[in-house]
């Protein structure tokens, strides 16, 4: 976690990429997806919040990049809540991520750049 | 990395080291070639362990203008806070049953206070002014007929700011109500003439000093209505009121360092008053950058700051390899926010989001430049995460 948290690659936006924001339980995620073909060809986020949100969302970018936009509809954060140890108390933040990463997911499954 | 990189420890006032000849006083004490014995034995080395103990009584006594018979050694403020509320507001429970104390106290004033409501005392619950100083004519009017007790904090221990104990202590004595501080803060770090100031009982602990870990002592004035009675029971030690075995290590380091604090103390006054002032100018012109406390009232080695949309834990992290405490409960894992600065007005955000640093005489002058670096590049690093923020 300390790693993701101390050097997130994939923070950062995209600007007229795919968007979604969800902001609850006192965490803001911006996630950004430039879509092509159906891939999330980059991935980049924004995040509001404590270590493990964003340590979560820069795994997320670095696990779902150059993968189907689709796989994201079926996104979960159980795996990454325990990858990263995240303490149970955290649970509902994370799920805010999971929320962000389906919204991302649908709205990219109807935004497939199409000169891509 | 972060791990890679030389701590900086800005927590002095969660802790300090042990001054290196505290530390070499203690150990030969205790071994073989020191004096292990129990000061309660008759024989001659326990009374020379009695006279090991009796030395640091007075140095401690010296650095307060007491007399040494006015002190109980406790194992720290937590305990004699705790000794000094529940025992003094049971030996005067047929005195009245109405108690003052502030929001803004140590948990181990709030929670024996708390306590004592669960018995039927009545509390008053003082706020503080959103500077966190009491508001004296506040105070006097709650005082009442039946006022048994008060207490109120010298400095406190997330913001640093100083109450003004004399006057407080003026009108606990008007009246007659025992007039309790925790001085955990600013016993060996602040001025404190006890033969001069109203004060009735005080919490002092060694290891915020300078001092080991582990030992403590309650000031109770010789004064005729003062007294506590004892929480514990089990041996006729320290005149009842506090029975066990004395470790004589400890305190011999307690009144070791005591006597160091007197002898440096304006030299460590100057020293945390510069530091504090270099650390806050180079962080004060930080859009949204906040000084919890009193900023002409506090003590120095204290600075407590928040900052505007900055998340707390993730700037403590971002910190590293700073050792500094978060405006958080300290043992709770829910990032409750500081009551303490829930009380001076903050926001649960800015609460949150609150961090303290505290210098001691080993900080030195770059490792608050390294500080002031560190604090500037996290904030810029989390508002640049943040969605609005630059990247």
């Amino acid at each position: 976690m300390r790693e993701l948290f101390a050097a997130p690659a994939h923070a950062g936006r995209l600007d007229g990429a795919t968007l979604s924001n969800v902001e609850d339980q006192g965490v803001r995620i911006n996630l950004y997806a430039d879509i092509g073909a159906g891939v999330a060809r980059k991935l980049r986020f924004q995040a509001w919040g404590c270590p493990h949100v964003i340590a979560a969302a820069e795994a997320f970018c670095a696990a779902y990049e150059g993968r189907p936009a689709a796989e994201m509809l079926e996104f979960s954060a159980t795996g990454l809540m325990q990858t990263l140890s995240v303490p149970v108390e955290k649970t509902g933040r994370i799920l805010v991520l999971e929320d962000a990463v389906r919204s991302l997911g649908s709205a990219a499954s109807g935004a497939s750049n199409p000169d891509n | 990395m972060a791990e890679q990189q030389e701590l900086i420890y800005l927590d002095y006032a969660a802790s300090t080291p042990v001054d290196p000849s505290v530390a070499r006083a203690m150990t030969e004490l205790m071994t073989i070639d020191g004096n292990y014995a129990n000061p309660s034995s008759a024989h001659a080395a326990g009374r020379s362990s009695v006279a090991h103990i009796a030395q640091a009584a007075h140095q401690l006594g010296s650095l307060l203008n007491i007399d040494a018979s006015t002190l109980i050694w406790t194992s720290g403020a937590t305990e004699s806070d705790n000794l000094a509320i529940l025992g003094a507001a049971r030996y005067r429970r047929d005195r009245g049953r109405h108690l003052i104390t502030m929001r803004t106290e140590h948990k181990a004033v709030t929670d024996p206070f708390a306590e004592l409501e669960k018995q039927g005392y009545d509390v008053t619950w003082l706020e503080p002014a959103s500077n966190g100083v009491l508001d004296i004519a506040k105070f006097e009017a709650a005082l009442r007929q039946d006022t048994q007790l008060v207490s109120v904090m010298h400095v406190n221990n997330e913001t640093g700011v100083i109450q003004d104990i004399g006057r407080i202590g003026a009108l606990c004595r008007a009246q007659e109500a025992l007039f309790h501080v925790d001085a955990a803060q600013s016993v060996g770090k602040v001025p404190i003439d006890l033969a001069a100031l109203p004060v009735d009982l005080m919490s002092m602990t060694a290891h915020k000093v300078y001092g080991p870990k582990g030992i403590g002592a309650l000031y109770v004035a010789a004064r005729p209505g003062v007294h506590v009675e004892p929480l514990l029971f089990g041996g006729g030690q320290q005149r009842r009121l506090r029975p066990g075995t004395l470790p004589a290590q400890q305190i011999v380091g307690f009144g070791m360092a005591a006597e160091i604090a007197q002898s440096r103390m304006a030299a460590d006054l100057g020293h945390l008053t510069a530091l504090r002032d270099r650390f806050w100018s180079g962080i004060r012109d930080i859009p949204g950058v906040l000084l919890n406390g009193d900023s002409e009232n506090g003590f120095p080695g204290i600075l407590n700051v928040s900052i505007e949309d900055i998340e707390g834990e993730s700037l403590l992290l971002a910190l590293e390899p700073l050792c500094v405490a978060t405006g958080s409960a300290c043992n709770s894992k829910s990032q409750e926010p500081s009551y303490v600065l829930r009380a001076l007005g903050r926001s649960d955000a800015l609460a949150q989001s609150a961090i303290r640093f505290s210098f001691g005489r080993n900080t030195s002058a770059d490792e608050v430049d390294i500080a002031v670096g560190l604090y500037r590049r996290a904030v810029n690093k989390l508002r640049s995460l943040a969605p609005g923020g630059a990247t």
